[in-house]
């Protein structure tokens, strides 16, 4: 996942809210349906894939950004979404020049680069011989991605944890019922969901990992072991706390 | 009929007619009419090959070093129209049986096991530089979705933009509903090349689902079949030789999908191709005639009497125009044939298939 390291500093947390007016100003996005429009002519980027370049192609539009409260897709809907759903609201461009492509062009252009229209998150891949499997691997970045930047409003007074955190908690802790199945790690897909739910809770609390984990049935040490066992989890918890003016877990 | 029973039959059709030589049964008798010789077995991709030779690790660093500054000579297009960077990469990744052994810090007079001679493989890189031998003929294979498909000279190396008919035939087989169990009837991929498409839509298709690959050229029909045999699909599909439908007529009326990725380049554009593709890959596999559209059309003219009632089709086209064209023919054309036509972009944005199901 190295490609996502290098993403996560480049883009800003997106808050969504659905429902209720905020009282502070908080960017709500609206559900943009994106028909299957990829990009026709794109300049071809350089191999090597750098923040700076990709940070350039963040962008919100401002029909984007909107305080209507109706229609309003939240970020988890995002990362809930089938493959086909989530790749129909994104610009696909593969490393490719102009031309008329198919039988007439044999080049080996395998790498695939993901824009999400809604949020302009850009995930790319381009390690394997195919295109298609590059594709694949770019989605399920895309889906990290978005687990980690696109923000739902939790109130803490009343939270539940739901399902899919709680599939990504350690069994000893003391709310996770039999139900939830074995506990889900970093490798499976389904981790990116409990991923957002978590930083959900973790920003609502202020970034307090102790105030998180009592919420979660666990001790503080359990829930800093979780938060440090991924990579871009850890950062995103990291980042968020040292805007607090907090201690970076270690 | 009963569909197995269809495949097994026209799978002996095969082997007696075309002298199919799959790769384990050295032993299958060939009643072909042509001398084995020159109907040699397809060639095993490179790193398919057993690891025999050695060589020292400065050795191959010594090469590395050589290809890196021959790559760098060539002309602006030509670094434009290849990744020689990652073909090199690639080639060396193929050829050792322990690819990382470049990265490691070793002495330099350990041994590294090659899958062929390091003469080779300076030859195959100065044949990848100064002839323009496409890459995917160099390490006889082509990623190609999730499959890697052997290919040879005389077979077309299957594009990127191809695999999405593999898409579309799986959505329309898990859609399921008004059109019947498509996925468990018989499915036809014309101008089979290296199996590409008859194998990705086998393996997307029930347990009663069978593919007919037909392709006019041996080269194909050879390496189409070890790669069916590669991914051990033999009861599933069966190539056969022949033009167009002309092996198929058993099957009128009875194909539950259709599918063709026809040779679509007008013939005045075959000289200006890229080296890589005008001057190694099979004319046959690229001319489609003076407009690109002859075979497009004759397909598409003969693909209302071999469909099913309900059963779909996709052809892919030498894009925009030339898609827009053949949806227009079919729409009005072959106004009572089918219903329900697409045209359906490629992942660069290109209009290049087109799809619909027979009325
Ligand atoms: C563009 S290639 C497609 C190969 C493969 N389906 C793919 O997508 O990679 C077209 C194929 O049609 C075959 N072909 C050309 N004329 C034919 C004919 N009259 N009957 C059957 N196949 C033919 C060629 O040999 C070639 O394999």
């Amino acid at each position: 996942m190295a490609g996502v390291h290098l993403l996560i500093k480049s883009f800003p947390t997106f808050l969504l809210r659905p429902n209720t007016p905020s009282p502070t100003p908080l960017l709500l996005l609206r559900h943009i349906q994106t028909p299957f429009k990829p990009l026709k002519k794109t300049t071809p980027f350089p191999p090597n894939q750098t923040s700076s370049l990709l940070s350039r192609h963040y962008s919100t539009t401002s029909s984007a950004v909107t305080n209507d409260d109706d229609d309003v897709s939240g970020g988890r809907e995002f990362v809930a979404l089938s493959d086909e759903k989530l790749l129909s609201q994104c610009d696909v461009d593969t490393y490719k020049s102009s031309g008329p492509g198919g039988q007439h062009r044999n080049k080996r252009e395998t790498a695939v680069r993901l824009k999400h229209i809604p949020t302009g998150i850009i995930a790319q891949a381009s390690e394997d011989r195919s295109q298609h499997k590059n594709r694949a691997s770019a989605l399920v970045r895309l889906r990290s991605l978005l687990a980690l930047k696109v923000r739902n409003t939790v109130d803490p007074e009343t939270y539940t944890p739901p399902l899919e955190l709680l599939q990504i908690l350690p069994a000893k802790s003391t709310i996770r019922g039999s139900e939830c199945g074995s506990q889900i790690g970093p490798n499976n897909p389904k981790f990116a969901l409990g991923m957002q739910a978590l930083l959900d809770l973790i920003f609502a609390v202020e970034g307090s990992v102790a105030d998180a984990a009592k919420k979660l049935g666990l001790s503080t040490g359990a829930l800093s072991r979780l938060i440090l066992s991924d990579d871009s989890l850890r950062q995103a918890v990291n980042e968020f706390r040292t805007s607090k003016g907090m201690k970076p877990l270690k | 009929m009963n569909l197995t029973s269809l495949v097994r039959t026209s799978h002996i059709t095969r082997t007696f007619t075309h002298s199919i030589k799959p790769i384990s049964s050295s032993s299958s008798v060939s009643l072909s009419h042509t001398p084995t010789s020159l109907n040699p077995k397809p060639k095993t991709p490179l790193y398919l090959k057993p690891p025999i030779y050695t060589t020292s690790l400065s050795s191959l660093k010594k090469f590395q070093k050589w290809a890196k500054t021959l790559s760098s000579s060539v002309n602006a297009s030509f670094k434009d129209s290849s990744n020689l960077h990652q073909e090199l990469n690639w080639l060396l990744q193929d050829s050792l049986q322990n690819p990382n052994i470049l990265q490691t810090h070793e002495e330099n007079d350990n041994l590294v096991a090659l899958r062929l001679k390091l003469d080779d493989l300076y030859d195959l890189w100065t044949q990848r530089i100064e002839k323009r031998r496409p890459f995917q003929y160099i390490v006889g294979c082509e990623h190609w979705r999730d499959l890697i498909l052997s290919v040879e000279e005389g077979v077309l190396i299957p594009r990127p933009e191809t695999e999405l008919i593999v898409d579309l035939v799986n959505d329309v087989i898990k859609g399921g509903g008004e059109n019947g169990d498509l996925g468990n009837g018989l499915w036809v991929d014309l101008g089979t090349g290296s199996g590409a498409i008859a194998i990705g839509i086998g393996r997307v298709l029930g347990d009663l689902g069978r593919v007919v690959g037909v392709d006019l050229s041996d080269v194909a029909v050879r390496v189409a079949s070890y790669n069916v045999e590669r991914y051990n699909l033999q009861d599933k599909i069966s190539i056969k030789q022949g033009s167009w439908f002309e092996p198929l007529s058993e099957f009128k009326g009875q194909v539950a999908g259709l599918v063709s990725n026809p040779p679509y380049i007008p013939s005045g554009h075959i000289d200006g191709l890229q080296p890589e593709v005008g001057r190694h890959e099979p004319i046959l596999a690229l001319d489609g005639g003076d407009d690109g559209m002859s075979d497009l059309l004759h397909i598409c003219n003969g693909a209302a009497s071999m469909l099913k009632s309900g059963g779909f089709l996709a052809f892919e086209t030498n894009g925009e125009d030339h898609c827009r064209f053949l949806f227009d023919h079919m729409e009005t054309i072959h106004k009572e044939s089918f219903c329900n036509l697409k045209i359906v972009p490629d992942f660069a944005g290109i209009q290049r298939f087109v799809t619909g199901f027979r009325s």
